[in-house]
């Protein structure tokens, strides 16, 4: 639920409780005001009719004014005294109105009489049902402006949040955009933005920082492996050496190249994160495969793969560099993994291409494939080259997508 | 042949000179910025090896230096920095060629025999070792006069050889020499085997010696020996 419609549905019932609740007291104490006002009149006029009685030593003469009744009857026993409010039929305005009345007991020379002085209410109740009009009407009011100044007003208070919010949803680490500001005159919501900002800056900061790091030690590391690659090559030229030396040698050799290739390869990662390659280009995708195919001729026939190619001619516009170690990676990597004597198809499309191999099932989560370092146990390719091919195709958002059908691995790249 | 190495790390520098004084090079060795000055001023190279990170100085300034003085040496810039833009810098300045480290001595020595050639030897373009002549502007191998239908990777292969005249050259280099980054490490090199016993039938059928020794299966030798 929302801040903003949560806090209206709290203020809206505590209000109404309050309003009715005031109302209803409101209500009662006018009535009660008003009927006190009515009986104190009638009192007067029971003071009237005892002093009466008392100096004439008889009744005055039952009157009906308009609006002041004043009757008599004989009892036999004294009546209590008391208030009440009858409905009374009125002659004049020929409808049922409520009066107030006041009975009381007289004795005139022994006999027994109960009074009753009778005020029409119709007035007062007339009067309360207007302030009750009155008080629905400013209650009524006051909710619909509390409505609307949530509904306007609070919307426009929290606009910068909700634009503060929005740019932290898009924030995006490898986009280097910096979030936008959003200005307000609440300070709470300033304070958010500032410190949105100082969060921001510091990882961008942190990760430059990080980045800058990994890119400087593979650089460092690649004159150290020069060393000990020169001394292998001025090794080997020993014509004292034995077979079982020489081999030794050989496992450094590639342990070398391994370590230079994998150095190179976080070194591409983060040019092309850092969008080194801006060049764009028309490129024949059927003809850079071709192209591909003859520079891995070899190795496909050291493995005795089955080689199989679907073209169609379409262009993609992209780096050619980048182009060439997409397709480079895939392709390596169909071989690398098949089996002895195993096959690999290449189907291009207008808008896809697709490197369907032979090979056995993965020893890890099928979506972790793309991830870095990921590869399988016996492996002793740098775990890096998919890893470039799924950033080559964020940075031009191709889709990228891997599943296996039993025994086939298969990648799709859609432009 | 003089060759100049600026290079600041010395253990390197001196496996550079190592190797390629087989090679019949003079080599000198400057480890920084203003030995490498001095010494480019005093002499005249054929090719000066200049590594671009120098500790007191930048090797792309260096090389701007030498242009300006009109020296006419070679250049060829080491690297650790793979960078494209540095190797287009590199190149626009007149540098004659770039070499990412980690790099195989036969490599360096390949790219330096070139460089040397292109420049001393602008009109003669023939290589020549013993009855074999190798015609570098139309890539194309004589044997006694005789045509020698070599492949391109066989082609590149016999010249790589010639430019490492009597020193064991690893699988490793050859496989990279030949195929670069795209093998992405692959896991034996065994296929370039198919390539040298081509070569070699090639070679012998057409009357030439077999010159190309395998060293204990982890390299080959290029030897008239």
């Amino acid at each position: 639920m929302k801040l903003f419609t949560k806090y209206s549905r709290v203020n809206l019932v505590a209000t109404i409780m309050v309003l009715v609740a005031g109302s209803i007291c409101y209500y009662f104490i006018v009535r009660y005001t008003l009927l006190r006002q009515l009986d104190n009149t009638l009192k007067v006029e029971e003071a009237e009719i005892i002093d009466f009685v008392k100096n004439k030593g008889q009744l005055p003469e039952p009157t009906n004014y308009k609006d002041q009744l004043i009757r008599f009857k004989a009892t036999e026993f004294p009546v209590r005294r008391r208030f009440r409010s009858i409905s009374l039929y009125d002659q004049a305005e020929k409808e049922k109105d409520l009066y107030r009345t006041l009975i009381f007991p007289i004795s005139v020379q022994g006999q027994n009489y109960e009074v009753s002085v009778s005020k029409s209410q119709a007035e007062k109740e007339d009067l309360l049902v207007l302030i009750v009009i009155i008080t629905i009407g400013v209650v009524i009011l006051l909710l619909l402006l509390q409505f609307l100044a949530n509904r306007f007003l609070l919307r426009k208070i929290w606009h910068p949040f909700y634009g503060t919010l929005g740019s932290l949803w898009e924030f995006n680490l490898t986009k280097k955009q910096p979030v936008p500001y959003h200005p307000s005159d609440i300070d709470e919501f300033n304070e958010l933005d500032n410190a949105v900002h100082q969060m921001t800056d510091k990882i961008f900061q942190d990760y430059e920082t990080l980045k800058n790091f990994a890119d400087n030690a593979s650089h460092e590391m690649q004159t150290p492996l020069a060393i000990i690659n020169s001394k292998l090559d001025l090794l080997i030229q020993d014509q004292n050496l034995e077979e079982k030396h020489v081999k030794q040698l050989q496992a450094m050799y590639d342990a070398v190249g391994r370590w230079s290739k994998l150095n190179q390869a976080v070194l591409l990662l983060t040019k092309i994160e850092n969008n080194q390659f801006i060049h764009i280009e028309r490129i024949g995708r059927s003809e850079l495969v071709d192209e591909k195919l003859i520079q891995l001729e070899e190795l496909v026939e050291a493995r005795k793969l089955k080689l199989a190619f679907d073209k169609h001619d379409t262009v993609v516009q992209m780096n050619s560099y980048l182009a060439d170690i997409l397709l480079n990676n895939l392709l390596i990597n169909a071989i690398r993994y098949n089996v002895e004597k195993g096959s690999i198809r290449i189907s291009l499309t207008a808008n896809q291409i697709k490197v369907v191999n032979t090979g056995t099932p993965l020893a890890f989560q099928p979506d972790t494939i793309f991830d870095r370092f990921k590869k399988g146990n016996y492996s002793d390719g740098t775990g890096l080259g998919l890893a470039i091919v799924k950033q080559i195709c964020d940075k031009y958002n191709f889709g990228l997508s891997y599943h296996f059908e039993e025994p086939l691995h298969i990648f799709t790249v859609r432009f | 042949m003089k060759l100049l190495i600026v290079e600041d790390e010395k253990i390197l520098s001196d496996s550079i000179a190592s190797y390629l004084r087989h090679e019949n090079f003079t080599c000198e060795t400057a480890s920084g910025f203003s030995e490498a000055v001095e010494k480019i001023e005093l002499f005249n190279y054929d090719c000066i090896l200049l590594d671009i990170s120098l500790q007191d100085g930048n090797g792309l300034d260096l090389l701007k230096e030498i242009k300006a003085n009109n020296k006419m040496d070679g250049v060829l810039i080491i690297s650790a920095r793979n960078s494209l833009s540095d190797k287009i810098t590199g190149l626009t300045l007149g540098a004659d060629d770039y070499l990412p480290k980690p790099f195989h001595l036969s490599e360096l020595s390949a790219r330096v025999a070139a460089i040397i050639r292109r420049r001393n030897f602008g009109g003669n373009n023939t290589l020549r070792f013993n009855e074999l002549s190798i015609d570098l502007q139309a890539k194309a191998v004589f044997i006694s006069g005789k045509l020698v239908e070599l492949t391109r990777k066989e082609y590149q292969l016999l010249l790589y050889f010639t430019y490492n005249k009597g020193r064991v050259v690893s699988k490793n280099a050859i496989a990279e020499h030949l195929w670069g980054d795209e093998m992405g490490g692959a896991a034996n090199y065994d296929f370039i085997y198919t390539h040298i016993k081509n070569l070699r039938r090639k070679l012998m059928d057409s009357g030439g010696e077999d010159y190309i020794q395998s060293v204990y299966g982890m390299g080959y030798k290029f030897t008239a020996s």
